[in-house]
């Protein structure tokens, strides 16, 4: 509460209160504003408006990984191939956009969150509203309402209007519609089909919130390594689960032999835990190994080399495959290891054919780093089968093979983008295929006897929806002229 | 059978140019009739306010049947293509253009014996005829499936349900266009915007759900075979544009100011993205779905 020295003590207080008062209205009308925008059709078309616009963009511009553009070297390569095969001088607007980022970047995000809070606040303005149409519709309507609907028909019958009415009541019974009568004097009718169908709407919505809470549980607490080779007959140890180990016991690939396009990728895998198999499954690309909540899908795969290391004194300090699975600014591929005890990281290049000249076919070119400065030692190319001393170090290249590259990943967001999924084309399905229908009646007796029926129906401007009323009319009146005509 | 099948499509490209030129002659003979109804000869006006002369209708049943018989002859391509591949008719750029161009056909015939309205054909017609041409234009050969395209299960449905989601929104692309060309009070004797309005609405009606469940159905593919159900891949993220593009149609009917014409800009954009999903994916973009095999 403010005090000013102007005003007397009396009336102090209450201009603080009434200031709090003001500050809450404020806020009271600032929410208010917010919660029609949210609740506002136009609005949510625009949000959507929007997010197609990004999402065309992030199609036709060549968007780059995350972590491309995380790594500053990575990022620099990425520009400069972007603007010379494409964009020239316009990655420059381009890119401080986050235009090669789209949907990473605050418009999309910050879109999709607004149109998640647009189609929650509309899912919770319109919830009560269908579920009262289904449960507990207006049953009795003016007379107006029977001279202005757009569908409407008047028909006059000798019976009464008890009898009307139950005939009507039969025959809408066998158009699927079920009729609920009310009596205030006057009878009043009112027939439905397919009550739950708007609900489908709302579900069809609110899923699209839960396939989007699926993905943010699976990004945030999901495990993904695209990258993980085995070679054959190696063993690593599985990400994430301490004690586990995987091995490639063998890789296949196939090939046709008329277009020499790929028809196989298959590896032979065994998971072991503490020593003990636990697991065995040839990986095929739609053939992924599902193992406890871990899942290892065929990614990609290379040639690897087995390579032997020892010491001056002959002990061996590594004897294992080695996978090629990166590629070099000149277009080799190389794996590298550690030498334990040695404190030196080997880098091993293959050879790309009978036209390289720094490793020939057959040959393996080994260059040796100091483990913990990173700094170049000595490089050389060895032969197959031939111990060859680099660095003090003797290295027999013992045989070619490959390498399985897996993608190993966990999502426990997964199940709900599922039920989502399902939620969602279930929802659509139901709305569209099973449309609601919504017929209201009024029974009144005619000053000279018998009684004259007012149908009447709303709905979209819809030829379908005119035929099935046309028909229901010309079923009640055949069923007063059956089974003899008067 | 894999000789069979191209020979039937041959058949049902020839037999779509013929509709075509028939169509056209169909569209003339309405035209000339509206011209001279507005000099004041009097002529047949339908329901749906479309002029027809003495002879329209005759030329137009011919059109349906020649036209029925070209979705015949793509039909029979389709089914021996399946036979002498042992998958469905989905694994390269030809076989997805001529199933597009099935689509197209089949989705066009649906409506026009639901709604009777044969100008349709004008516009649907002529896309079923370039998507023939280039079919007919790009290598045919039977390959074997590669790794990521073997899940017959997956392919065939997830194709086939695009398939009908596309050959949809070439409909309602046409009945927008058809929409659009007219002022408010109508031109040329052509069908009555509101008729136009709801074969569009309908064919999208149909179209958007498919299109759902070709996304979702791709996503449990990707999960499948790559995974990861989600990638921003361009194929992908081309579908996700024209996914939410009808959806911003769907909308748009029910927002005022934006029913009518503004709304029926929506199937025509859509079906731009609908081409740039197809197309601009397989031939332009590269990323985990160019199983064009045109390289």
């Amino acid at each position: 509460m403010t005090q000013h020295a102007s005003t007397s003590p009396a009336t102090a207080p209450l201009a603080g209160v009434a200031q709090d008062h003001r500050i809450a209205a404020d806020v009271e009308g600032l929410l208010e504003r917010l919660w029609r925008l949210l609740t506002s059709m136009r609005f949510s078309l625009i949000l959507i408006l929007i997010l197609a616009g990004l999402t065309v963009v992030g199609t036709v511009i060549g968007q780059a990984q995350a972590d491309t553009l995380a790594n500053a070297d990575a990022k620099a390569q990425f520009l400069a191939t972007a603007s010379k095969q494409w964009y020239g001088s316009f990655v420059g607007i381009l890119d401080p956009l986050q235009l090669f980022g789209v949907f990473r970047s605050p418009w999309f995000l910050g879109t999709a969150a607004l149109l998640v809070a647009s189609i929650i606040a509309c899912s919770t303005q319109r919830a009560g509203g269908l579920w009262k149409t289904a449960t507990k519709p207006n049953v009795t309507v003016g007379p107006s309402f029977f001279e202005h609907a757009p569908y409407r028909e008047t028909l006059a019958f000798k019976q009464a209007p008890v009898e009307v009415a139950d005939q009507v009541r039969g025959v809408l019974r066998r158009h699927h519609f079920r009729a609920v009568l009310v009596d205030d004097g006057t009878l009043h009718l009112y027939a439905d089909r397919n009550r739950w169908a708007p609900l489908g709407s709302l579900a069809g919505h609110l899923s699209l919130v839960v396939i989007l809470l699926g993905a943010l549980v699976g990004t945030v607490f999901g495990f993904r390594n695209s990258g993980f080779m085995i070679a054959e007959g190696s063993t690593e140890a599985v990400p994430t689960m301490p004690g586990t180990t995987i091995q490639l016991v063998s890789f296949k690939d196939a090939y046709d032999p008329l277009s020499g396009a790929p028809t196989d990728y298959a590896s032979d895998v065994v998971v072991s835990r503490n020593g003990q198999e636990v697991a065995r499954q040839v990986v095929r690309v739609n053939d992924p190994l599902h193992f406890d909540g871990l899942t290892f899908y065929q990614s990609f795969f290379g040639s690897a080399v087995v390579i032997k290391a020892a010491d001056a004194q002959g002990k061996t300090l590594f004897e294992d495959g080695v996978p090629l699975g990166y590629g070099t600014q000149d277009g080799h591929s190389a794996g590298s290891f550690t030498i334990p005890g040695a404190n030196l990281t080997a880098l091993l290049v293959g050879t790309t054919g009978t036209s390289d000249t720094l490793v020939k076919p057959g040959q393996v070119r080994v260059e040796l780093y100091d483990a913990t400065t990173g700094s170049p030692l000595t490089q050389q190319s060895i032969d197959l089968g031939t111990a060859t001393a680099v660095g003090g170090v003797t290295f027999t290249f013992e045989k070619e093979t490959k390498f399985t590259g897996l993608s190993v990943a966990k999502d426990p967001g997964a199940p709900l983008v599922w039920f989502g999924s399902f939620l969602l084309v279930a929802g659509f399905v139901l709305f569209f295929l099973f449309p609601h229908r919504r017929i209201w009646g009024r029974i009144a007796a005619r000053p000279n006897g018998g009684a004259a029926l007012s149908l009447a129906s709303i709905g979209r401007n819809d030829t379908a929806q005119e035929n099935e009323f046309t028909a229901l009319v010309t079923d009640i009146r055949q069923a007063f002229h059956a089974p003899a005509r008067t | 059978m894999e000789k069979l099948s191209g020979y039937a499509f041959v058949a049902g490209f020839l037999s779509t140019g013929l509709a075509v030129m028939i169509y056209a002659a169909y569209a003339a003979s309405g035209l000339r009739a509206a011209r001279l109804q507005a000099a004041g000869v009097p002529m047949t006006t339908t329901v749906t306010r479309f002029v027809a002369g003495p002879r329209t209708a005759t030329i137009g049943t011919y059109g349906t049947i020649m036209g029925m018989l070209a979705a015949a002859a793509i039909t029979v391509s389709l089914v021996f293509r399946t036979v002498a591949t042992g998958h469905g008719p989905f694994a390269n750029m030809y076989e997805f253009t001529v199933a597009f161009a099935w689509g197209t056909l089949v989705a066009y015939y649906w409506f026009e014996r639901r709604y009777h309205q044969r100008i349709l054909a004008l516009v649907a017609l002529p896309v079923a005829l370039a998507l023939e041409w280039y079919a007919w234009s790009i290598p045919a050969t039977v390959e074997p499936l590669v790794p990521a395209l073997q899940n017959n299960l997956l392919l065939t449905v997830h194709v086939a349900v695009a398939i009908v989601a596309y050959g949809s929104f070439t409909v309602a692309c046409a009945a927008a266009a058809l929409y659009l060309v007219q002022p408010e009070g109508g031109r040329w004797g052509l069908p009555r915007p509101e008729i136009l309005d709801e074969i569009g609405y309908k064919a999208i009606v149909v179209g958007f759900p498919f299109l759902t469940l070709t996304i979702v159905l791709g996503a449990l593919w990707a999960d499948v075979a790559w995974g990861s159900y989600w990638s921003w891949d361009p194929k992908e993220t081309a579908s996700l544009a024209t996914w939410l593009i009808y959806a911003v149609y769907l909308h748009a009917r029910v927002v005022r100011g934006w029913r009518g014409k503004r709304a029926a800009w929506l199937p025509i954009v859509g079906f731009g993205a609908t081409l740039l999903t197809f197309f601009g994916v397989n031939l332009i973009f590269g990323g985990l779905h160019s199983y064009a095999g045109l390289n």
